[in-house]
């Protein structure tokens, strides 16, 4: 394998967590191959976003364009694609998110390349590098190889891996590239949703509540826990089938998979379906007041209590906990 | 209009699994079911299908003799044909295999769209609808809550990228692949269920699509680290719980 590209993700004019995790891994292939890293950030008006990054690759390829400021993944893909080719990449990383993934496997099919998606890690053995990636939801992890000097595109999944300290004095290099856009695909309007509230995949502390929560008014404490933890709230399936809560808070197998540091989870019963999506977090608590309740078998702190109880007073003990750091 | 709707069968995540001695492969209960999104993908399609004329929908599957089942879900659903590319085994398969088969197929039958799901949740991988639109070198659009088709071969399609909504006029042929919530499936009528036992499902080898060869292998399974043992935490009172709770994240897990 020869030279390593990043496509890095951003918002709000930063860059996003989860490329800064996906730099390290970079950064540690780049030594495992003695090979350059590049970063490649794509969009409008992102100059100051790459002057960010000056410390985690050795080169940082800015490609600013008007035509790029919609996000369209066929426009990115094909200015990924002639990045590779000019600076004859043969390995691409980014993230498993909303939009590092379809332009990833875009770029992958447009080069032809093998992909690797959704892996949580990987280990470097001898002259091999074995990649980790769960399967059935989590119940097997796999170790996957790619042919031998195969080129590869590869996404990790967020916060799956460690971020590193950045110690590159890296390059920028502004990139003109003619975008022929794809005339077939027009964004007409988009709309954020969560305001400047970070991504559930991204975020540190999750609350989740499940049926126990008795009725959608009750999640009003649950999302003051999050605002003071600077969280997310989550929500079991049942309360998202009752329309208590949007289907993108949703966590579990049908859902999304979040490896927060902190889960709590409150009035979640713990099937198998839901654990699934959490069983990646360092640290999960569960309070529930059913002895019983599946979920202790994967929590690392339980609370056998009503949780209309215990969240008055965890919210003003995390409070104060807050104050204190 | 032509519509194929990609569905796969699955691991039922019930079923048992367990590693073969080498780890290998994997030994598993053969309960097997419709993969949750592609059921989304199957009534979007009979959607489409109900609101304009002359529509048919293709449900294709790739997999063993076994995978008939998920596509007579699909026919009772709503769905006017089937067809299994048939592969030996249940096995995970290299993604840009499954995304080139699907390709070759969908090339040769024809079509104006292709709907799938957002994920499989065997692999997990969520690549194979982004991955079919590149090869065929057509536009692709994922996590699809909305999707309408307005006049001259054009579709607009709402999409969730990471908490913002994203909506896109595209021109047909496209993929799409749909997550929970676009539709509520339907649950199959009694005459559906009839008519899907009785059709006759084509079933091709795998081998007359050009199939490549894998690029990607799996070396090994192995079962995940077990978590330990939960500390339930006791105390006189709900406030006693509550601060040792913050105590152990504390000093203990270091996390707060
Ligand atoms: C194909 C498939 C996919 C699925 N995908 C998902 C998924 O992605 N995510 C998901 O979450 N589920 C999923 N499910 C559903 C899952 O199997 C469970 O039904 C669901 O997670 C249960 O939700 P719950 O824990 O909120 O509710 P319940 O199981 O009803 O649990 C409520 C809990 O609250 C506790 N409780 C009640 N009152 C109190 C109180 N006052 N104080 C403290 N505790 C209290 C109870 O003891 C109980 O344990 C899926 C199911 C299938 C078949
Ligand atoms: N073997 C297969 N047969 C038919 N459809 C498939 C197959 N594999 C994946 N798909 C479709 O692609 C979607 C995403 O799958 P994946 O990329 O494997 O997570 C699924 O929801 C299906 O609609």
């Amino acid at each position: 394998m020869g030279d390593i590209l990043v496509f890095v993700e951003h918002k709000d004019e930063s860059v996003r967590k989860v490329s800064y995790e996906v730099l390290s891994a970079g950064k540690e292939l780049k030594n495992f191959y003695s090979s350059r890293l590049y970063a490649a950030v794509i969009g409008c008006g992102v100059e100051r976003i790459s002057s960010e990054l000056k410390k985690h690759a050795d080169f940082i390829l800015t490609v600013d364009e008007e035509e790029l400021r919609d996000f369209v993944s066929e426009n990115y893909a094909y200015v990924l694609s002639q990045l590779v080719q000019k600076y004859k990449i043969s390995v691409v990383l980014g993230s498993h998110t909303g939009y590092g993934k379809p332009v990833l496997c875009t770029l992958a099919a447009l080069l032809d390349w093998a992909i690797l998606a959704d892996l949580t890690g990987f280990e470097i053995l001898g002259e091999k590098i074995l990649f980790k990636k769960p399967f059935f939801g989590g119940r097997i992890v796999s170790h996957l190889s790619i042919s031998g000097d195969t080129n590869a595109v590869l996404t990790f999944r967020p916060k799956s891996l460690k971020t590193g300290e950045g110690d590159f004095s890296g390059e920028i290099v502004r990139e003109r590239i003619e975008i022929k856009k794809d005339e077939r695909i027009r964004l007409l309007k988009s709309e954020r949703k969560e305001g400047k509230k970070v991504d559930i995949q991204e975020a540190d502390f999750i609350i989740c509540g499940g049926r126990g929560m008795k009725s959608p008014e009750n999640f009003r404490i649950l999302e003051e826990i999050a605002e003071i933890m600077g969280g997310r709230v989550g929500a079991s399936r049942s309360v998202v089938d009752a329309k208590w809560r949007d289907y993108d808070e949703q966590i579990g197998k049908s859902g999304k998979t979040v490896s927060p540091t902190i889960y709590i989870g409150c009035g979640v019963s713990g099937a198998i379906h839901h654990t699934m999506g959490i069983d990646t977090s360092k640290t999960i608590v569960a309070i529930n007041i059913d002895p019983n309740a599946p979920i202790f078998s994967i929590a690392d702190y339980g609370i056998v209590d009503d949780l209309f109880t215990i969240l008055p007073l965890l919210k003003e003990e995390l409070k104060k906990a807050k104050e204190q750091t | 209009m032509k519509i194929l709707t990609f569905v796969k069968q699955i691991l039922d995540s019930e079923a048992k699994i367990s590693l073969k001695e080498d780890k290998r492969s994997l030994n598993f209960e053969e309960r097997f079911s419709l993969n949750f999104f592609d059921e989304f993908a199957i009534e979007e399609a009979v959607r489409i299908k109900e609101k304009i004329s002359n529509c048919e929908v293709v449900a294709i599957s790739l997999g063993s003799k076994k995978a008939q089942e998920v596509l007579r879900t699909a026919i009772a659903m709503g769905a006017d044909k089937a067809v299994l590319i048939e592969t030996e085994r249940y096995e995970i398969l290299d993604p840009s295999y499954t995304a080139k088969v699907l390709s070759a197929f969908a090339q040769r039958e024809g079509f104006h769209m292709i709907i799938c799901g957002e994920r499989a949740m065997d692999d997990e991988n969520g690549v194979t609808g982004a991955l079919v639109g590149g090869y065929l070198k057509i536009p692709y659009v994922g996590s699809v809550v909305r999707l309408e088709i307005e006049g001259e071969g054009k579709a607009v399609a709402e999409s969730e990228i990471n908490g913002s909504f994203c909506l896109y006029e595209v021109t047909l042929p496209a993929v799409f692949s749909v997550r929970k919530g676009i539709n509520e499936p339907r649950v199959p009528s009694v005459t559906g269920v009839m008519k899907a036992m009785k059709m006759k499902i084509p079933v091709l080898e795998v081998s007359s699509l050009s199939p490549p060869t894998s690029k990607t292998q799996i070396e090994s399974y192995d079962f995940p680290e077990k978590r330990p043992q939960v500390k339930i935490i006791e105390g006189a009172t709900p406030e006693e719980k509550v601060k040792k709770l913050i105590t152990l994240l504390r000093e203990e897990a270091k996390v707060i």
